[in-house]
Formats: C-alpha cells, structure tokens, sequence
C-alpha cells in the first residue's frame, strides 16, 4: 500500500510546476544533503534534490562508462530526457568525483541560466567551518544577484526554522519505526519528499503521516538497520519490507543523514550556524573520518533493537566501498551479522535481491 | 599475459631513470634506518615541504606503478580484494592494502617494500579513492594522518582571497602537524630554495612538451612516462633540474638532426589515461608500422610557473595555486585541453584508456571520445586497469590496435592521394 | 520431524530435484530436468522420489527451496536456498564448515556452525562467469558434449588463458584460442581455471573454514574439483549426489 508521502515522490515534477506557475519562483536543483536549502528557501526559491528513475540511462550513456555511480548518473539522464526542464538553476557541491562531474556535463549538456558550485571542504576542521561560512556567503551573495533581491537574516532564519521544524516531524516520525512499527518505506518516502516539496506543503503531509500513523497496521518483520551510500526511492526498503524485515533504523543521505541535526537557532549568525551544522553535523564519509562515521553508526544502531545490518553501497561509489571492510568487521564483532549489497539501481536488480534478503532473514531468526 | 613490459627507450636521458628511482627507494630506506622521519604521501603533497622539514617522503602511487610494472599487480590486488576492498577501487589502492594486509604468501615486494612510515598525509581533491585508502591504511597501520583539503575550483584559477586563506591554513596545518609528530623544525629558506628550483624544472619541462610537436617526433610516451619521474618525485631537487636540462639538450639535439622514434614517422597516437604499467612495451607497439604514441595528456605541462607572488613562501604557495590549477580541473577544461593538444600535435588517432577503476580519468572519457569525434580525429577505446593486469587481454588488445592503425593507416593514404595534383 | 515423512523440493533453473526423509534417513531422492513449469516439474520430482522410496506416500509436510519455491503452491513451507544448502550439508557430513554450491545460474558460499546453522553466506547470481551456464555455453563453443568437458580438461597438460573477468570477454579469448590452433583440453583447462578463479572470490567473501563441502551440479565435475582443491590447499567433502542437497536440506527445516 502506497502513502500519500510516496505518491507526492512520484508526482513531484508536476508539483515543483504547479508551485512555479503559482508563485512565479525559481526552482533550484541539488546534489547531496550538503547543500544548506535554507538559503534558497530564503531566497524565496524552491530547492530540488535531484532524483534518478529506475529505467535504462539511453540519454546519459552517451556521456558516461558503465563503471560509475549510477545515481547523478540517473539524474542527468533525466534532465537530458527533459524531466527537469523547469529547473531554472543548479547547485553543485563539492562533493565526490561523480558529482563534482555533474558541474561540467551541466554546464556543456544541459546549460541553465545559473548553475553554482559549492565549495563544500572535504574535511572537518576550525579551518574548513571558516572557509564554508565564507563559502556560503558568497552562495548568499549569488543567490541574490540570480534573484535579484537581497536575502536578508532574517529571511535566513525565517528558513532555518521552518526546516528544523519539518526535520522535527521527521525525527519523530522515524522514532516511530521503533516503539509503533511505523514502515522504513514510509520515513523514507517522508524524507524523499521532504527534500523536493515546498517546505509549508510538505509539514502538511507530515502532520497527516504522524497522526495517520497512530491507526495504521504496524509492520512487524525482522528489525533491521539499513546504510546506504543513496536510495533515490524507497523502493529497495519496501523490498526488505515484503522479505520479512522492517527498516528500523538508518544511515543514509535520503534518511537519517538528511533528517537528524539541526540548524543552531540562537546563533546571531544564521550563515555561521549553517556552515557548522552541514559540514560538521552530517555524517558523510567523504569528510567525515571512517572512525567517526562508525561512531556515528553505532549511536544509532544501539537502542534501535536491529537485528542485523543490510549495507547498500552503489558500484563504484570509493567513498563508501572503503569503508566497508572496516564496518564489517567491527559489525560482526559486536554480534551483528551484515548483508552487503553493490548496487546498480537497474530495473532487474531488486529481484535478484531479494532471495538474499529472504536468506539473511531467515539466517538470524534461526 | 604479456611477455615483456619496459618499454624501449630511444633516448640516453630516460635511460638514467631506473637507476634514479632505484636509488631514491634505497635513499628512503637508508633515511628510515638512521632514524629520519618518513611520510607515506598521495600524489600532490608538496614535498618541498617536507624536505624543507628534512622529512622523507615516499609516494604511494608510484609505489604501484612499481609492483605493477614488474608484473605482481596480480597477487597484491587478489590479497587486497580478499581483506575486503572491492574490484571497483582504485588498483594502486588494492595494490598496497593487498601489500599491507596480505598473508605471507605474498612475492616479495620491489625494493624490500616501502620505507616503514611515522605518518601519512593525503591531499582530498582531484579524487574520492585516496581517502579512503589512506585512511584505512593510517588506521590499519596506527599512524597519524594529516589530510590536506583545498577548494577545487572546477572552473581553474582565480584569484579569490577566501580561496587563498584556506589553501593556505591547510598548507601551515600541514607543517604544524610535522612539526608535532615528527619533532622537526620548519626552515623557510630551504623551502623557498626547492619552490625555485621546482619552478625551474617545470619550466624546462613545458619546453620539452612544447618541443614533441616537431615531426618527427624526437620523444615518444615509451620515454615520456619515464621521463616524466623526477619531475613528479624528486621536484625541488637539483638533480631533478639537472635531469631536465640534459633531458632538453637532448632533445634539442634529436630536432636539430631529425632524429625521430621510427625511420620512417606514418602515423602519430595520442595516449589518453594511464598507460597499462604492467605492460608499457605497448608504447612501442606502433613503432613496426612506423607509428609513434607522439604524446599522452596524463601528465601534461603546458603551464609555465607564475611569478614569485609573496615573500613568504608558504604565503607564496598557498597563492600560486589557488591562481592555477594544476590538477583535475574542470570537465570541460580537461576535454578541451585534450582536443587542442591533438590538433597542434598532428594526432592521426587517440587511444582512449578507459580504466575502470580509476574513476577520475574514466570518468571522461566517453565525453572526450565525443568531442574527439566531433574534432574528426578517430579514436580506440581500450579498456583495461592501469595496475591490476588481470583485466588485460594482449591478444585482444593488439588486434583491436592492429585493426586501428590500419585504419589510420589508409585514412592517411586517402588524404595523400587528394592532396597529390592529377 | 517426529514419525512423519518429509519432503523437501529444490526448484533450481536447470534441475528440479526431490528428497523423500523419514526418521531413519533419506528414503528416496530424484533429479529431474525441469523443462517445464516450476509447480509440474515440483510435482513429477516428488512422485519420482516417492517412487523409489518403494511406493511411500506423498507427505503433506513438504517444504520448498530453489529459485523457483514459489512457485511451488503445495509447499507447507518455503526455506531459501542458502539455510537449505546448510543444513543438508551438515546431515551428509557434520563437519563441514563451509559449503560452496555451484548451480547452474547461481553459486553461493556458507558458512556452517557446529550445529548446522547457516552464519554467513555469499552469493553470486548477477554474473554468468563462474556458473554452469559459462561451461554449458563453452562446451558449445569447443563443440564437446558437455559430460566430457572434466574428463578432457584433466587430460591436459597445460592450460591456456582465459579470463575470469567476464563471459562475454572469455568467449571471444576461447574462440581465439581456438582460430590460432590450441588443443581443446588446454582452452578447457583454462574455462575450469577461470571457473574456479570466480569461485574462489565468492569464498573469499566469507572467509572458508575447512572443512570444506561442495554441492550443485557443478560438483560432479572432477576437473572443476580437482582445481578448486588445488586452489583452495584443502581436501573437499562432496556427496554422491550433490544435486540433492538443497532439497534435503529444505526437507529437514
């Protein structure tokens, strides 16, 4: 059974449209749950994260091998195919070989009238928070002139708040997998949707999903943690779902990583609180030491009752397959059996999956 | 499996390099034992820092290049992959985890293997897959790691002071971290000393990439990625400059007498990627049918160093390369660079190593291969690691390059035959 | 199980195979071709093995595994491939530790506790090379009946190359092979070697602990065995009819 939360996914180029036509705004796409979406929000523009469809990459195949990430891949085989042709503008954040790609096949491929690469460092320091506040002025700064309006503090935390609050609703709705059985598919479908919909539209759902929740059927498979290097569709949840698991808790950008921390509120300077809380607060591996991200995992394994581990990681995404080995090893010491998955986001793949979902399943219920 | 995998140099100067790098392995180890601090570093590491701060460092990439080139990619990539690390990463990657954590069944590495390290530094731009290498390796290893971040501008130089500052507090991060963990002091002078020379040497080097545009070609990529040794590993050094000046002299020689690479030049090959280093022989290939790989974009110079922009040279560093990028840089820059190069060096055909696992060069090139096409130079894909020979064909591989130059070949012909008066 | 006969159903791609299990042990087992439906070849394996169990009824306690279980719609149950595979290995021989099964589409590597439980597992079915179906579509390729692949490829005394890499790429390095003259049992020599390389891998994701059982169709040939026990320096424990253990593993859940 498919949620509100799940249809406003796949509905959300004719949503990102309507919210156009009605407001006149700009809509902004983005990679990566390093992008402070505040600020476009401020901006009075409507931040996108770019999403693939599970469905041959005719147009992208073109222009890339086989062996790279299938995600950013998915999405510009998207935009090429013209499903994103009301995007008015791109961000692109400095954030992994394929990605930081993407800023180069834009600009020849698919060109938009402003298309910014975010200088997000690639490692967490005094330093590095210094350079990103900076950064994000100058993002401010550029915003403004596409705009044509200045975008005030106030403005900024204006937006600040209204993301800690659909984060909010987030967090409890993801807390919810644990003590009420919520469905994994669900608190990722909110996620999803969190990062395309109008933030005012999307609380909406999420104040219907939360109050939904205290009467719907409880799952109640195996408890199982998932990590994933990024799940643009809730689909391969839904599977762990149909194998007689339940997603209970998770680590990945469309999930957790997307949902947990939020903006400092009482920072009397909104850019600065920003700067802190994406490059210092967000769990990714490609600035965030090895050691630290386990840390991080364990926190929210524990207390999550997970069973076992299903790690998601696409082909040839170096950031996450290097630390693979490392989790797995300290996983399986503390008692967790660990299923890996390398994926490649086709149309096939999920049923190949799922005969070693039904096997780990059935391994750690004995 | 190939059957030989030098590649055959036809100039005196390359001839010195083995020997060059044999003594600079031994000179780390020799370092190590009486009690030097050594650095395990990722290509891009300044070493005029480190050797400022009288600290050894020892490059890791070019370590695999090493072990691949004398054929025992196979058994450290096997040894990696079983701890763990997937076929998808890098292969220089898989090479040395497979040294580090394989068993004891593992062939003897090149030079009794690496100098032991005290620390290891990384620089996080220009690509993914060293992180995480280095990170593992300091965690397998138990060493501190210094990453060097810096912002990677896609668009190439510029001049922003934000840019400036941060490159720059990494840069005295870097000797702040040496100087703790090594208990070395940091002398500016003999830093500034190795910036000069190192500019130097880049110099002379552009000069010789500017100089195989002649035809006949006086050096080919069977010397080039040979020749191109010292300027990655012993830069700021005076025999680095020593080698480049006797390197350009020869040079100058060969074009004065038109001393080609084959007697008779038919047709002229881009490289484009890593060559195969388990097999560079390949390089001479071509030379039966009178071809020459003329040149190779992999570590192209065509940059001549920027003026001193600060007394202090850290300061001076941190300005230098935030206004040019040396490395990476954006797609479209790289694509276009490489089609200019094909043109203005007379390419008849490029080859384009497509090497799966190093995501950075792969990456481009179907984009490259397009805009190639769209430049009218025909090109060959081949695809193969540049370290782990396992995913090498030679029957395979020298057929589709047979088919190729013959190609070429009569392409070639065809042009004659229009140009010649009826 | 108690009293009762049991069943167990391996639906493979290739093979469906029955075992009939009574208190005293396996009382009738068959392979079958299924070159029909997966619920009609369930079936028809299940008679047959009742059959030469000398007549026994069919049980209604019937479990299924195999690619194809669901489709099985008289199982009382359904066990993946994997726990199966580890306990039917562990009744034929308790020792085992790991077991590698080698199908015709799939290959999978288990690992098994003293007590029979599955602990860990692999898998490989995205990728032909390293299956039966690689061998099958070589045996056509060289043009030798496939029961005779093993015996001519032990009888080589080299062996040519031939990557492990990919079916595709190894294919057309056989078809070459055989262009430039090499003798048959050599380029099967290397199809065995390059079969057994990807093997090998698949274990290497879960760490082999000897004792070391193979089952699957693929374990009837010797060639095939003979390397994979070279490769792995450890003597291999494989059943007399290996195609059954999936389903007796199913019959025992």
């Amino acid at each position: 059974m498919k949620s509100d939360l799940h249809e406003a996914r796949e509905r959300r180029h004719q949503e990102a449209r309507a919210w156009k036509k009605r407001t006149g705004g700009k809509v902004v796409g983005l990679f990566c749950c390093s992008v402070p979406e505040e600020l476009i929000h401020a901006a009075a523009m409507l931040p996108v994260r770019l999403l693939g469809e599970h469905e041959d990459t005719t147009e992208a195949d073109v222009h890339f091998p086989v062996n790279v990430c299938p995600y950013p891949k998915a999405c510009f085989d998207q935009a090429l195919k013209g499903s994103y042709d009301y995007l008015d503008g791109m961000v692109v954040p400095n954030v992994c070989d394929m990605v930081r790609a993407m800023f180069g096949f834009w600009q020849t491929s698919s060109p938009l009238p402003f298309l910014y690469f975010l200088e997000v460092p690639q490692k967490i320091s005094p330093e590095s928070t210094e350079f990103f506040t900076v950064e994000l002025r100058r993002f401010r700064g550029a915003l403004e002139a596409f705009g044509g309006e200045p975008i005030g503090d106030d403005a900024i935390q204006e937006a600040i708040r209204l993301c800690n609050a659909d984060r909010e609703l987030l967090r409890k709705l993801s807390a919810l997998r644990v003590t009420a059985g919520v469905p994994g598919s669900l608190v990722q479908d909110a996620t999803l949707t969190a990062m395309v919909l109008p933030k005012e539209r999307h609380l909406e759902l999420m104040k219907a999903a939360l109050a939904e929740s205290q009467t719907s059927p409880t799952a109640n498979g195996l408890p199982l943690f998932l990590s994933a290097s990024m799940l643009d569709e809730s689909d391969f949840v839904r599977l762990i779902e149909e194998s007689g698991g339940h997603v209970v808790a998770d680590d990945m950008p469309a999930g957790t990583r997307y949902f947990q921390a939020d903006v400092d509120e009482a920072d009397p300077d909104p850019i600065r609180a920003l700067a802190r809380r994406y490059l210092e607060e967000i769990a990714c591996p490609r600035k965030m030491l090895p050691e630290a991200h386990l840390a991080h995992m364990l926190l929210l394994l524990e207390g999550s009752g997970a069973r076992g581990v299903v790690i998601h990681n696409l082909r040839a995404c170096d950031c996450h397959l290097y630390e693979y080995p490392y989790f797995k090893k300290e996983l399986e010491a503390r008692g967790m059996s660990v299923l890996f998955f390398r994926g490649e986001e086709t149309a096939t793949e999920l049923e190949q999956q799922r005969a070693d979902i039904e096997a780990f399943i059935e391994m750690i219920e004995g | 499996m190939a059957t030989s995998t030098s590649a055959k140099k036809h100039l005196a100067t390359t001839l010195l390099v083995p020997e060059l790098r044999r003594k600079h392995y031994a000179q780390t180890v020799a370092d190590s034992k009486a009690g030097k601090k050594v650095a395990w570093c990722s290509n891009n590491i300044p070493s005029e820092i480190l050797e400022a701060m009288d600290i050894t460092s020892v490059y890791l990439e070019n370590y695999a290049t090493v072990c691949a080139s004398k054929r025992l990619s196979s058994a450290f990539c096997r040894a990696g992959e079983r701890a763990g690390f997937s076929q998808d990463v890098c292969g220089y990657a898989r090479i040395l985890m497979g040294y580090l954590l394989g068993g004891d069944d593992l062939p003897e590495a090149p030079y009794g293997g690496p100098a032991k390290p005290d620390i290891l530094i990384v620089n996080s731009y220009s690509c993914d897959s060293r992180m995480g290498w280095f990170t593992t390796m300091a965690r397998t290893l138990d060493l501190p790691l210094y990453v060097l971040d810096s912002p990677y501008q896609p668009g190439g130089g510029c001049t922003d002071p934000d840019n400036i500052v941060y490159t720059e507090s990494q840069l005295r991060g870097l000797i702040a971290f040496l100087e703790e963990y090594t208990e070395t002091s940091f002398d500016p002078t003999r830093l500034r000393q190795r910036l000069e020379l190192a500019a130097k040497a880049n110099d002379i080097q552009v000069e010789i990439y500017q100089m195989r545009k002649h035809v006949p070609s006086p050096m080919g990529a069977g010397d080039a990625y040979t020749a191109v040794w010292p300027g990655m590993y012993l830069t700021g050094s005076e025999e680095c400059d020593r080698f480049y000046e006797q390197l350009r002299a020869e040079m100058r020689e060969r074009i004065e007498n038109g001393i080609g690479i084959v007697p008779e030049e038919k047709l002229r090959l881009m490289w484009s990627g890593l060559p195969f280093w388990y097999n560079m022989s390949l390089m001479n290939y071509f030379e039966e049918k009178g071809g020459v790989v003329a040149i190779e974009n992999a570590f192209f110079r065509q940059l001549r160093s920027l003026p001193q922009q600060d007394e202090d040279p850290v300061r001076d560093m941190a300005l230098r390369s935030t206004m040019r990028r040396g490395y990476a840089g954006g797609i479209g820059e790289r694509i276009d660079l490489t089609v200019e190069v094909a043109r203005e060096y007379s390419i008849d055909g490029v080859i384009l190593s497509y090497n799966p696992s190093c995501r950075l060069f792969y990456i481009l090139q179907p984009a490259l291969k397009n805009a190639l096409d769209r430049a009218g130079i025909p090109t060959l894909a081949l695809e193969c690691d540049m370290a782990d020979e396992r995913t090498y064909s030679e029957g395979q591989v020298k057929t589709r390059l047979d088919a190729f130059m013959e190609r070429l070949l009569a392409r070639r012909q065809g042009d004659r035959r229009e140009i010649r008066p009826s | 199980m108690g009293e009762a006969l049991v069943a167990g159903i391996d639906v493979g791609s290739h093979n469906v195979s029955a075992v009939l299990l009574g208190p005293s042990g396996i009382l009738g087992h068959a392979v079958l071709a299924s070159a029909e439906e997966g619920e009609r070849a369930a079936r028809r394996s299940l008679e047959e093995a009742c059959a030469r169990s000398g007549d026994l009824p069919i049980p209604e306690a019937v479990v299924a595994t195999g690619c194809g279980r669901s489709h099985v719609s008289f199982a009382a149950r359904r066990s993946s491939e994997v726990l199966c595979q580890a306990r039917g290995t562990h009744h034929l021989f308790p020792q085992a530790r790991t077991v590698l099964n080698l199908g015709a589409e799939s290959n999978r590597a288990v690992r098994i506790s003293a007590d029979g439980r599955a602990t860990a597992f692999a898998t490989n079915d995205k990728c032909a090379a390293g299956s039966g179906r690689f061998l099958e579509l070589m045996a056509r390729v060289l043009e030798v009946p496939l029961e005779e692949m093993d015996e001519l490829a032990l009888a080589a005394d080299s062996r040519a190359e031939v990557s492990s890499r990919c079916t595709v790429f190894a294919e057309s390095e056989v078809i070459s092979h055989i262009h430039r003259g090499v003798p048959k049992a050599q380029i099967l020599a290397g199809i065995h070697a390059a079969v057994v390389d990807r093997i090998v891998e698949l274990a290497g994701r879960i760490e082999v602990e000897p004792e070391v059982a193979v089952t699957g169709g693929l374990a009837r040939n010797r060639a095939l065995l003979a390397e994979l026990e070279s490769r792995l320096d450890l003597p291999l424990l494989v059943p007399p009819e290996p195609r059954i253990v999936g389903a007796l593993g199913a019959a025992i859940r």
